[in-house]
């Protein structure tokens, strides 16, 4: 087997004087290129997992290697740097509201720009063209100067993804990306992702919710419960007795299409 | 079928066209104004008591002056140089698909502002403003770096600041007959806040339902009874505490606390009683629908619907309108309300400065406490 | 047994003795003095407060004058401190409702009489002397086998309030809280002097009806100077409050340094604000020469508005969405550009906002800071007032009216469109 792209290694997160434990010694490797879906019910550590690997969140213990370089090791500026290489997409967008999509867009190139262009607003125009590029590709390329906030959910879940392709990212991760959209939305955002995966050959960690969207979308599924690692496998090896395993005796599974 | 009078839709256009214009027209005379300020100023050197008090306007300069800004408020809106146009949002666009050239460079969301004509406008109307107030309130920075005299003379008693009269009463200090120490007078402060207080939210809270859209009802009757109630919370809201003090201290008599407490009280009442007809209005309709449905009538319904979902906030405002009036009870002696502004304004005229330290810090210590105390209780309720 | 300690830590103890096991001691013995002191205290204030005001009653309606001591201060504190240990003991104190929780045996029943008498003297050894409240649980709840549970309603009928001894401590605070303040600041004299005296005011209100046409155009220009005077101070204000507000926010000030300078600024601004501003402009009358009376007045607006507006902003900062952040963060941008990006679009119509909103306050109270001299419409106001001139007087009133009713209602509208 190549050398995997992602290698987390015995992480833990822990808060308060160590006695509210988040993520209790995880270990997985994902290799280049696959569609790895985390799912557990909520509170079980996926949004924590998802944020460490790009150190939005500390880790306590453990060591992360993305393609070769231990990011758990990096100071804060070379973290910075490397953060361009690892879009992010968030259960609730996390769009600038008052601003324009195209701006919004256009924040995904913030760490490829001197400051000072930045903050007085000014991007190249390779950027711009790359912006009208990325959002023609979501489908939005009419509402690129309408403000964020005028958007449907979906729309605005677009215009995340559309910020993650600015950064041309070799690794996204996807926060709940469809956990505040209705069924028939989370259909189309999460092709986009799959696109992403598919064609651009981005290697993408999403948390979802519903198994169902996991079994449809993901290569590979890894589950956690009260921040333990109790899954790792092929989205088919999971059967009912490990679906309660996971989610509890009184869950019951439910299909979304 | 020709249409004779114009549709909804144009009067509008038209009410805002009209809406503009008044506002250019306010905008240029406000220009005028700041003009023949400044030449009165610096070109004729007419005192500025004069300038004021006649305006230094020949007889045809009236006339002369209205229709002269008028002139330059259709020109604006002729040529696009108008405010009032992008304040009513009358701007008018050029309907055609965006070049690849603007699409790209994000010329379709706007020019910045100031190199728009609206914004030469605004930012011309800007500068007049910085360089008139700046004149009108004679700012003077030499002044606030070199103190007075009489400052330095301050700075030098105030530290430290005597305490001496804190609980003993001070015999130099007397109201009607007694002497009085601080700590009396701050007390008698913080029971003139709650007095107030007290009364206000009793009246208030009853009326509070009648000023409420949704309880009144949609007949003639309540929306005069309702127009009535909320014309009155405004009107006397409107109007400050200050002025309702020397009302009252004319009527009672100068620097009685009832005084103080009257006024607090009628202030206190129109801005909680807005206050909580809002929230009365902002409830959630579904109990109202349960208790309806269930055969509730009127009262029922306030009381088994609203009242449950107001009480929280209600508690709330009442905290914070407290710690509003302790605040202007400190203070409201100025204008004859009593408390312990009179010891205050006392030490103050006769330049007791040391002893006047101690009279603010004591204020200070007890406004912030009250301060303190209703935010967290008000963190609780809510 | 053990309760106090939250059940993750009680799995996983640290080793008997060990360093972390001292660190442990403190962290969590702290955390259990505070909750034993803040009940303390809250049960003595109540105590101390109902007593203090009773003593006003009595000393004003006896001798006429404003007191609060019958009693040696000794005295006083001793029986604050006793009544609240056996009230603490023998039934549910107001400290204990504050805190939701009340006492019951460590097997969750009701509590002996033995064990109350156990409790109230074990009390006097625990919680007077402090230090043995680090322990948990705190000596006098061992020996007695009591422990402070959390209050709960399950599986029982609520008393009414009568019946319950806070429900009975709050009818009494009332009652005699307002009796004080009516014993202390109401006399008599002035009581029939409200209702009888009402005419005094009639030469006022006559002028509202005809107003001192003479007096017009100097009106409007005492008006022009208040307006300046608010939009002065209030612009100013501004410069100063907006850079003070990052930090005094607590979410953007971080770490020891970040922390103090926050302390700092918010404990400074706030016992600014505590000082009203007609105060200030006392303050800067005297500072200034004389004749710049605008001048006076605008700085004492600027120092309260100042420290206004930092709070407002401050708070406006610390419920920013922090997802917003998080996602900025997560496309590789520094510091700055989260600033540029992810807190000033969040922040930009709430600080304009409430600038209006501290604008409209300015205006009033620039009319009241004229009062002492400050400039603009209030002095003019003083002066008519001073010298008997009802008729001016009432003039001048109007106009305030009517400015500060534009004012409120030009700058609501502002601001629900902002909103």
């Amino acid at each position: 087997m190549a050398e995997p792209y992602l290698v987390v290694e015995h992480l833990t997160k822990v808060y308060e004087r160590g006695h509210v434990v988040a993520l209790k010694d995880v270990s997985f490797e994902v290799q280049k290129g696959e569609f790895l879906v985390i799912i557990g019910l909520s509170g079980s550590g996926k949004s924590t997992l998802l944020r460490c690997i790009n150190r939005l969140i500390e880790p306590t213990k453990g060591r992360i290697f993305i393609d070769g370089v231990e990011i758990t090791k990096l100071s804060p500026r070379q973290m910075r740097k490397f953060r361009r290489k690892i879009g992010m997409i968030f259960q609730h967008f996390n769009l600038i509201k008052r601003a324009t999509v195209m701006t919004n867009v256009l924040t995904g190139r913030l760490g490829y720009n001197p400051t000072w262009m930045t903050l007085l607003g000014i991007f190249p125009r390779s950027d711009r063209e790359l912006a009208l590029k990325n959002l023609e590709r979501v489908g939005l390329l009419e509402k690129a100067y309408v403000r964020a906030d005028e958007l449907s959910g979906g729309q605005q879940q677009r215009v995340g993804i559309a910020r993650a392709l600015m950064q041309e990212p070799e690794l996204l991760l996807a926060d709940e990306p469809v956990s505040a959209l209705d069924p028939a939305t989370s259909h189309s955002v999460m092709q986009y992702i799959e696109q992403m995966n598919r064609e651009d050959g981005v290697t993408v960690l999403a948390s979802l919710h519903f198994l169902s969207l996991a079994r449809r979308y993901g290569t590979r599924i890894i589950a956690l419960k009260d921040g333990e690692l109790v899954f790792d496998g092929a989205p088919e090896e999971i059967d009912d007795r490990k679906f309660k395993e996971i989610y509890g005796e009184e869950a019951e599974e439910v299909e979304i299409r | 079928m020709a249409r004779i009078w114009p549709t909804k839709l144009d009067r509008d256009r038209l009410r805002r066209r009209f809406v503009a214009l008044l506002l250019d027209w306010m905008s240029w005379g406000y220009v005028a104004y700041g003009v023949m300020y400044f030449l009165n100023d610096y070109w004729w050197r007419i005192p500025l008591e004069r300038f004021y008090t006649t305006l230094t306007l020949p007889p045809w300069g009236w006339p002369a002056a209205v229709l002269g800004t008028l002139a330059m408020a259709v020109i604006c809106q002729v040529s696009g140089y108008s405010l009032g146009e992008r304040a009513l949002k009358l701007e008018i666009r050029e309907e055609r698909p965006l070049t690849k050239e603007e699409l790209l460079m994000g010329r379709a969301a706007g020019k910045p502002f100031w190199k728009t004509q609206w914004g030469v406008m605004a930012v011309f109307l800007l500068a007049l403003t910085v360089a008139l107030g700046w004149h009108i309130v004679k700012i003077d920075p030499e002044a606030l770096i070199h103190p007075s005299p009489r400052a330095r003379e301050m700075l030098s008693e105030i530290f430290p600041p005597d305490f001496r009269h804190f609980r003993v009463p001070d015999p130099a200090f007397e109201l009607r007959g007694l002497p009085y120490s601080i700590l009396d007078l701050m007390v008698l402060t913080i029971f003139m806040a709650l007095l107030a207080t007290v009364l206000g939210a009793a009246v208030a809270l009853p009326l509070s339902f009648l000023g409420a859209r949704n309880i009144m009802g949609f007949s003639p009757a309540g929306w005069l009874v309702y127009g009535i109630v909320r014309g009155f919370f405004n009107i006397f809201r409107s109007i400050e505490t200050m002025l309702w003090a020397v009302v009252f201290a004319l009527w009672i008599r100068w620097g009685s606390p009832l005084a103080g407490i009257m006024a607090l009280t009628i202030h206190t009442i129109a801005a909680l009683g807005k206050l909580y007809s809002e929230q009365v209005e902002g409830i959630d309709p579904g109990p109202v629908e349960a208790v309806v449905a269930a055969g509730g009538n009127r009262i029922e319904v306030v009381r088994y619907a609203v009242l449950p979902q107001v009480i929280p906030s209600f508690w709330a405002f009442t905290l914070y309108r407290w710690d509003i009036n302790v605040r202007m009870s400190t203070v409201i002696a100025l204008v004859g309300g009593g408390g312990i502004g009179d010891m205050l304004f006392y030490y103050k005229n006769e330049g007791k400065w040391a002893l006047l330290g101690a009279v603010v810090i004591t204020i200070v210590a007890v406004v912030w406490a009250m301060d303190y105390l209703s935010g967290r209780l008000r963190e609780r309720i809510t | 047994m053990l309760s106090g300690y939250p059940e993750a830590y009680l799995k996983e103890r640290p080793r008997w003795m060990s360093l972390d096991a001292v660190a442990d001691f403190f962290y969590f013995g702290f955390r259990n003095l505070r909750k034993y002191l803040s009940i303390v205290l809250l049960d003595m204030g109540a105590i101390g407060i109902l007593w203090l005001l009773m003593n006003y009653v009595i000393i004003r309606l006896s001798t006429g004058r404003i007191g609060y001591a019958l009693v040696p201060w000794w005295v006083f504190g001793l029986g604050v401190v006793e009544a609240a240990a056996l009230w603490e003991s023998f039934g549910r104190s107001f400290g204990h409702r504050v805190a939701r929780v009340e006492l019951r045996r460590t097997d969750g029943g009701e509590p002996t009489a033995t064990q109350r008498i156990l409790h109230w003297l074990l009390w006097h050894v625990s919680v007077l002397p402090i230090f043995p409240l680090l322990f948990i649980p705190s000596p006098h709840e061992r020996v007695s086998g009591l422990e402070l549970r959390p209050f709960t309603m399950e599986g029982r009928t609520p008393k009414p309030w009568w019946r319950t001894s806070t429900g009975i401590y709050v009818a009494w605070l009332t009652g005699v809280a307002l009796l004080a303040a009516i014993s202390v600041t109401v006399s008599w004299e002035d009581l029939v002097r409200l209702f009888t005296k009402a005419g005094t005011t009639a030469k006022f209100w006559r002028s509202f009806f005809s107003p001192d046409t003479s007096i017009i155009l100097k009106t409007i220009r005492d008006l022009i100077v208040t307006v300046f005077m608010a939009m002065t101070a209030t612009s100013f204000a501004v410069l100063v409050a907006v850079p003070l507000s990052f930090l005094a926010a607590r979410n953007l000030m971080r770490g020891v340094v970040g922390r103090l300078i926050y302390t700092v600024i918010r404990g400074m601004m706030s016992i600014i604000r505590s000082i009203e501003p007609v105060v200030w402009a006392i303050f800067f009358l005297v500072w200034v020469r004389v004749d710049l009376t605008p001048f006076a007045g605008v700085l004492a607006l600027f120092v309260h508005s100042v420290s206004d507006l930092t709070k407002l902003y401050a708070e406006r900062l610390e419920s920013i969405d922090p997802g917003l952040i998080e996602a900025i963060a997560a496309t590789g941008a520094n510091r700055l550009q989260i600033l540029r990006y992810a807190v000033i679009p969040q922040i930009v119509n709430p600080y304009i906002s409430f600038t209006l909103y501290r604008w409209d306050i300015n205006i009033r109270m620039a009319t009241v800071v004229g009062v002492v001299g400050g400039g603009g419409i209030g002095q003019a106001l003083f002066f008519y007032l001073t010298g008997n001139l009802w008729r001016q007087a009432g003039t001048v009133m109007l106009f305030i009216i009517a400015l500060v009713w534009a004012i409120d209602y030009l700058s609501a509208r502002l601001r629900a469109k902002l909103a």
